[in-house]
């Protein structure tokens, strides 16, 4: 039998999707932690059940799972409404089969199907242009209806060689068990033949020592040896030291939805209600940079706010509603200091400015945030493995990376905030900065490789959305 | 006779090899003697001792290509201040790739020195005075030197890790440059052996 190139890139994603590669330290590293048993599933996929929540120095915070893999690919069926059908019906068949055989916790598998616009443009074009949700407040801003999820876009401090993705979907998976992650990759995306082709596979983990002890990023970095390595501090829950996953900093229950805030609708007939919008990037991250030309204050400036002050062995610093800074606060900071704050400068647009009561019914208080992000650490280099080495600029060897993931109710709120992170304020404020600037919080000890903007549709709709209606 | 030939042909060996860093033989013979400064390197740190009238180290060994011979091939700086501090640079340069190491001392003085921090944003240039070496990550003990390690360093330490020292009212500093083909792990391998090296040099009147 002759192998073809698409043969052989198939069997190298196929069995990348379950190889374990330097993740397998992981589970030699760490023990998994205590999790409640939740066995309901919202309608919302994108919505983790479970979650431990434990103080730390005093804060509130999320435990996230501690494996992590996205798996983007391409749809490989015919663009016939038939075999769309078959499809469809395979795919969900396969994600229930997940669904039966793991609770949705970290201690089972939590899965989320995004889809990109090239399937909808692609595949199912005319119930696209009908039934994708409109961003209310994007397109009153534009004079022009703007869509719930558009296309990623390079920030000004992006470099020129981000790769904008066009990818069909991603299947985000998450668990605190590697074998349960490898599972439902190789149920999905091998078991289901021909559905998709692989266009990469990326692999990563969290873990804060909120325990006592090394963390898994001090362990896994060591270990790896990435440059940098020794000067993460001990406890670290990301390579960059600070904890991100405050409870008050991330978005509660259903508030990232694309109806909840009214930012956008399920489109008609609430065909995507339940659903929301992901934003998915890969970014490197400079620790030697970051750990030898920042001093501790300057890291806590950088991260938080200038002029904040924290102990030295704090690493968990309160996001609470009371703690966040206006536009005004961020227009002083720089005219006082020159700098902006990296969680500062996206609270004018991640956080609620006033109460908001919920499509949900829920009474959502002002400061509340809304993103829900489900970032990881990562040794990829970019990815675990890629279908186009070249374009993605696929290297030998771990580096300190992050995949970003975060759930905004439209991709205009993930770019507002973004963008704030730049010094471009929601209400048309400029910070001036020069791209990566120091002064322009985190931005200068990172660099972003990949971007791509999803739609999550609910539950129901997860699997081939629309196709049903061609 | 036999221990003495040996005695002979380490210090041949010693001398022939002064000058030149990183070398296997060059290490055991110091284990075996304790570490010397090597000849051709010892003018000048003795020069810089008495210039400044007070006890100076000179390194025994220092990370190749570089050699730590005051006005030789690789030294860069060699400044003493009026009020007597000092310090002494040795760089490589090549493509990206760098290997820069400086030595500095403050006689009469123990606090760490100030510098100033210049940030330029919002169309304002802002100073402000900071420690000249910051983040303290520990000790490192050899010779009976016990150094402080600092991981985040101005001026000409700028992206160096520094380990700094007291020694009889005298504040001395060790730094190297992390950059390309050095990593922080490296470095921090280059900075010890460099202190288990170091020769101190009282001033000659």
């Amino acid at each position: 039998m002759r192998l073809t190139r698409r043969g052989l890139l198939a069997g190298a994603g196929a069995s990348a999707l379950g190889a374990a590669g330097i993740y397998e330290l992981v589970d030699r590293l760490t023990e998994a932690p205590r999790r409640a048993h939740v066995f309901t599933r919202p309608r919302e996929q994108h919505l983790l059940q479970g979650l431990r929540v434990v103080d730390d120095d005093g804060v509130e915070v999320l435990v996230p799972p501690l494996h992590h893999q996205v798996v983007t690919a391409r749809v490989s069926v015919r663009d016939s409404p038939r075999a769309l059908r078959e499809a469809r019906l395979a795919f969900e068949q396969a994600l229930v089969t997940l669904e039966r055989r793991f609770e949705p916790t970290p201690a089972g598998l939590g899965l989320t199907v995004a889809w990109g616009l090239p399937y909808f443009e692609r595949f199912v074009p005319a119930p696209a242009q009908r039934y994708l949700p409109v961003d209310h407040r994007a397109s009153k801003g534009r004079f022009r209806p703007v869509r719930a999820v558009v296309d990623a876009i390079r920030f000004p401090s992006d470099p020129d060689a981000t790769v904008l993705e066009r990818n069909d979907l991603a299947v985000l998976l998450r668990s605190d068990k590697r074998e349960h992650v490898a599972e439902g990759a190789r149920a999905l995306f091998d078991a289901v033949g021909g559905l998709f082709e692989l266009t990469s596979v990326r692999k990563g983990f969290a873990g804060g020592g909120f325990e006592g002890g090394r963390s898994l990023p001090k362990l896994m970095a060591l270990a790896a040896g990435v440059p940098g390595a020794e000067l993460v501090p001990e406890s670290a829950q990301l390579f960059l030291g600070f904890t991100s996953t405050q409870r008050a900093g991330m978005g509660p229950a259903r508030i990232a939805n694309l109806e909840t805030l009214g930012l956008s609708d399920g489109g008609p007939g609430g065909y995507f209600a339940g659903g929301t919008t992901m934003h998915l990037s890969h970014l490197f991250e400079d620790l030697e940079a970051w750990y030898v030309d920042f001093d501790h204050d300057q890291r806590v400036e950088t991260t938080f706010r200038p002029a904040l002050r924290v102990a030295r062995a704090r690493l968990t610093v309160r996001q609470d509603p009371e703690d966040v800074v206006t536009i005004a606060g961020n227009v002083a900071d720089y005219r006082r200091h020159g700098t902006i704050g990296h969680s500062a400068s996206i609270m004018p647009s991640s956080r609620l400015q006033h109460d908001v009561e919920g499509a949900d019914g829920n009474l959502y208080r002002k400061g509340t945030a809304i993103p829900l992000r489900a970032d990881f650490n990562t040794l990829d280099n970019p990815f675990f493995w890629s279908a186009d080495p070249e374009r993605d600029g696929q290297a030998d060897g771990p580096a300190a990376g992050l995949h970003f993931a975060s759930f905004n109710p439209t991709s205009d709120d993930f770019h507002r905030n973004r963008l704030a992170m730049d010094g471009r304020l929601p209400d048309g404020t400029r910070l001036e900065f020069e791209p990566r600037a120091r002064g322009q919080g985190l931005n200068s000890v990172l660099r972003t490789t990949h971007r791509q903007n999803f739609l999550v549709p609910p539950r129901r709709r997860r699997s081939f959305p629309l196709s049903e209606l061609l | 006779m036999k221990t003495s030939l040996a005695l002979v042909s380490l210090a041949l060996l010693a001398a022939l090899t002064g000058g030149c860093g990183g070398d296997a033989r060059q290490s055991a013979a110091a284990k075996a003697s304790g570490p010397a400064c090597p000849k051709a390197w010892r003018v000048g740190w003795q020069r810089l001792a008495n210039r400044i009238d007070a006890p100076v180290y000179c390194p025994s060994w220092v990370p190749s290509p570089l050699t730590a011979e005051l006005e030789g091939e690789w030294n860069t700086v060699n400044s003493v201040d009026p009020d007597r501090s000092y310090l002494v640079g040795f760089a490589w340069q090549e493509r990206s790739e760098e290997v820069h190491v400086n030595f500095r001392g403050y006689p009469g003085r123990t606090r760490v020195p100030t510098c100033l921090d210049v940030q330029t944003g919002a169309g304002k240039v802002r100073r402000r005075p900071v420690p000249c070496f910051s983040d303290a990550r520990g000790v490192k003990r050899a010779g009976g030197v016990v150094a402080t390690v600092y991981t985040v360093n101005r001026d000409a330490d700028m992206w160096h890790v520094l380990y700094a020292w007291r020694r009889q009212g005298t504040l001395y500093t060790l730094s190297e440059h992390i950059a390309p083909p050095l990593t922080y792990a490296r470095v921090v391998q280059n900075l010890d052996r460099m202190l288990r090296g170091l020769v101190l040099l009282e001033p000659r009147s």
